[in-house]
């Protein structure tokens, strides 16, 4: 049986091609914008074009916020489908970023009160933007083959840490900033020019591993990561996300393309929701490969060696 | 009063969130390290109005909570806005029966509003709004009697929430290193006092007002004693209400007051809005700074600090520096802007090298000294300065000193940018600095200050001159060419992929992006930053990687 629902938050930044192709609810968070106040978060560039958003951004910083959905948002989204007996798997954006996975949990909490036998499920994600939509895409694709809520549910827990982030993010005030980076006190300043690359560490959120000096470097030390970490790219969809950083977006798909021959590569926009956290400077490929180390440590010393043999 | 009804919670709360509003900034600034949502302030601010808006207006105490409570449930936003609106749900919960609230309800509703707002979260962290809200009523609830007022239970759960609210960075150490309290808590005392204040029939209105600026931390008074010298005088700062009273002067011309205020000090600002203006001023003098404002009006605000008490706080800081590092740099430049820059970057200690950038050995050991860690790389920023550095070292006779010969501030910056303080493999960010002074060009510009003729090269005082890491390729009337053909000059100019620009005193922001445009008109795929280096005797200072 595997009717169920997939819902996932606005963290998950899947363009409306993906959440349409494999049925995925979204649950709106919260923007704050200059000048229009609270508003729901979008998933497309309508009323403004990603540069002139990430420009404005970069300018008044201060001026932007976002924030999860409510419990009483996420009361209401559960609902609608508990009613009607369907069960729910909900993941959520890393529990390290964002209070979602918290709201979500006391909704849950309420509505069992209301409706004792309804079955939701709640996945922290560990991840944020298009590396928790890419675990999204990938529950999708499990129910579409006939697994069971269980089975997706176990997927999801089993092998979060197999989802890997290989790419930069070259302006770090906005991690630092808010607090969504590891160790952000080392991290402030500008970076003209560099570019740190992270992976996601076992708290959720992004270590800075290494950096690259200069976008060619950086490509070279990211391919040979790739090449290192991944399991069967051949059957895999690889997704890039770029907050603003279309261009070298393009070279890298090209780069990931010839080298490794995926069955797809999609450039992924980060809308605000996020991208107010991470800011215009991501720019990086996502898949699934080897897991993630505890600590690190194998990550670390992969990137170390790749870019001391880039010098 | 010792009971209070639906109608008094109503004005209560109202004054409540007016009083967060007139602190929101105050709140947001707080916020700076790991929380989930950027500006606490706001997101408070926004829940409870967002309840205030929802709640229906009622005698019956209980009644009006419900509303409340609901309103504020729909609304939260953010981990503070939703463990307020929690903590206002469990006050509704418990008194919605409860027509006229006295001290044995409050109570009870202030300790099942903290209990629901700790179940409200998966993983309570203390430090925060949690655990102000549930000692500031587990320290008083033995206190509160049948005869206790409703003002003083409040006084004494604010007094009991302030204690704890300065515990906070003790609980929480993210809280700690940003040398801040918790916003989330502080938010809901400011709400709490707010309350308060009604009681006391100080009605905040609820109108956009001026952010006031950020606590200012307390002052160790012991800092300033009698053995102390005084010689950096007092930060003064004052509003003045100028009046139309014939006893005082009527003609005020904002440039000749502050060329008088020159006479008493310096760090002068004066703002004049209308028949007010705001004055800042440094002065060992300050009763003839008074004495002379008060020709023209009368004070309405007034501030004075001893500024040796902060300076010593700012010796202070420094001795806190000693804590272990793994890793600590020192770096010298020249300028306040340029200090800190690097200082933001993580260096550990800058010196300012003055003009002439000529540190000595024994700054680079007395360096050494205020510090411990278990490796250290100087950062001499400058070619003059590269053997003082080594030769520290050797005197020093401590081993892993190491001295990455930054030539530039350019390429220092450089060095520090590919610093990866996550890495706990020291040799590794040794190593990556040292990669990043690797392959930078430096270009800087400045006026020449005498004539000069070398090899092909010949100028008089007063042209515009560009250096080329150090040699003058270039010479003309037009700063900006002669910054664009030393650029050109650079070998393998084809190869660079980021240009950095600091711009130097007395050099505006205007000017630095007009260069940055005819810069990135002739490199269309090179990336610019222009910082403000505050850097002396050159007007730029140019690092291309």
């Amino acid at each position: 049986m595997n009717d169920f629902i997939l819902m996932a938050d606005a963290g998950c930044d899947l363009s409306a091609e993906f959440k349409k192709k494999y049925d995925i609810k979204i649950i709106d968070g919260h923007l704050v914008l200059p000048g229009k106040g609270d508003v729901p978060s979008f998933m497309e560039w309508k009323d403004v074009t990603r540069e002139d958003f990430y420009a404005d951004l970069k300018k008044n910083q201060s001026d932007f916020a976002t924030a999860p959905p409510n419990t009483a948002e996420y009361e209401k989204a559960f609902t609608a489908y508990v009613k009607d007996g369907k069960p729910i798997i909900c993941i959520t954006i890393s529990s390290a970023m964002s209070g979602s996975l918290d709201f979500a949990t006391t909704a849950r909490k309420n509505i069992l009160n209301q409706y004792p036998d309804a079955k939701i499920r709640l996945v922290d994600s560990m991840r944020y933007g298009p590396g928790f939509g890419l675990m999204v895409v990938h529950a999708a694709m499990l129910r579409s083959e006939g697994k069971s809520f269980e089975e997706v549910c176990d997927y999801l827990e089993q092998n979060k840490n197999r989802f890997h982030q290989a790419g930069w993010l070259d302006d770090l005030s906005f991690v630092a900033k808010k607090g969504r980076l590891t160790h952000p006190k080392a991290f402030f300043g500008t970076l003209a020019g560099i570019k740190p690359i992270g992976e996601f560490d076992s708290g959720g959120m992004t270590t800075v591993l290494g950096k690259a000096k200069g976008a060619k470097a950086a490509y070279a030390v990211l391919l040979k990561y790739i090449e290192a970490t991944i399991e069967n790219p051949e059957d895999q969809v690889i997704f890039i996300a770029q907050s603003c950083r279309y261009p070298q977006a393009e070279v890298y798909k090209k780069m990931i393309e010839d080298k490794f021959h995926p069955k797809a590569v999609y450039i992924n926009d980060v809308y605000p929701f996020c991208g107010i956290n991470v800011g215009p400077g991501l720019m990086a490929a996502y898949y699934v490969g080897k897991p993630i180390s505890d600590d690190l440590s194998t990550e670390r010393a992969l990137i170390e060696q790749f870019i001391s043999e880039g010098k | 009063m010792r009971r209070i009804n639906g109608i008094h919670l109503e004005k209560m709360m109202n004054n409540g969130l007016a009083y967060l509003q007139q602190h929101e900034e105050e709140v947001n600034r707080l916020n700076v390290f790991p929380v989930p949502d950027g500006d606490t302030g706001t997101n408070m601010a926004l829940t409870l109005g967002n309840g205030i808006r929802y709640a229906k207006s009622d005698e019956h105490a209980g009644a009006y909570l419900r509303s409340l409570s609901d309103g504020m449930l729909l609304g939260a936003r953010g981990n503070s806005g939703v463990i307020l609106s929690q903590f206002y749900r469990g006050l509704a919960d418990e008194l919605v029966r409860t027509p006229i609230i006295g001290p044995g309800e409050l109570r009870a509703g202030l300790i099942r509003g903290y209990r629901t707002a700790y179940e409200a979260v998966v993983h309570p962290v203390e430090g925060t709004i949690l655990s102000v809200a549930r000692e500031g009523i587990e320290h008083i609830r033995t206190q509160i009697t049948r005869n206790s007022s409703i003002e003083s239970i409040l006084s004494m759960y604010i007094a009991e929430m302030r204690k704890t609210l300065s515990y906070t960075p003790e609980m929480l150490s993210v809280l700690k290193e940003a040398g801040v309290v918790d916003s989330g808590a502080y938010g809901f005392i400011l709400i709490i006092e707010g309350m308060l204040k009604c009681l006391y029939g100080e009605v905040i209105d609820p109108v956009e007002v001026p952010a006031p600026k950020t606590q200012q931390p307390l002052v160790d008074l012991s800092l300033f004693n009698e053995t102390s010298e005084f010689s950096d005088g007092y930060c003064t700062e004052f509003i003045l209400q100028r009046l139309t009273n014939s006893r005082y002067k009527q003609e005020f011309d904002k440039q000749s007051f502050i060329s008088e205020l020159r006479f008493f000090g310096n760090s002068i600002a004066v703002v004049v809005n209308g028949m007010r203006v705001k004055v800042h001023i440094h002065t060992l003098y300050p009763a003839k700074v008074i004495a002379f404002a008060q020709q023209y009006g009368e004070f309405l605000t007034f501030k004075m600090e001893n500024m040796q008490v902060q300076h010593n706080e700012h010796d202070l800081e420094i001795a806190k520096k000693k804590e272990h590092k793994a890793l600590a740099v020192i770096a010298v430049v020249n300028g306040e802007g340029m200090k800190k820059l690097f200082e933001d970057f993580g260096c550990d200690i800058v010196i300012d090298g003055g003009t002439t950038m000529n540190t000595s050995s024994a700054e680079f050991l007395e360096a050494f000294e205020e510090l411990d860690a278990d490796e250290i790389v100087i950062l001499p920023n400058n070619p003059n300065i590269i053997l003082a550095a080594h030769q520290a070292v050797e005197l020093s006779k401590r081993r892993h000193i190491t001295v990455i010969e930054s030539g530039s501030v350019a390429q220092g910056y450089f060095a520090m940018a590919m610093d990866v303080p996550d890495s706990d493999d020291a040799p590794f960010r040794v190593s990556q600095m040292m990669s990043g002074i690797e392959n930078i060009a430096t270009v800087s510009q400045t006026v020449a200050s005498r004539d000069y003729s070398y090899h092909q090269i010949s100028c008089r005082k007063g042209d515009e001159i560009a250096l080329l890491d150090g040699e003058i390729v270039s010479v003309g009337s037009d700063y900006a060419k002669t910054i664009l053909d030393a650029i050109a000059a650079i070998e393998d100019i084809d190869e660079k992929e980021t240009c950095v620009i600091f711009r130097g005193t007395g050099v505006d922001e205007d000017r630095g992006e007009e260069l940055c445009e005819s810069l990135s008109a002739r490199y269309p795929l090179m990336d610019f930053e222009c910082i403000n280096g505050g850097q002396e005797i050159y007007h730029w200072i140019i690092g291309l990687a």
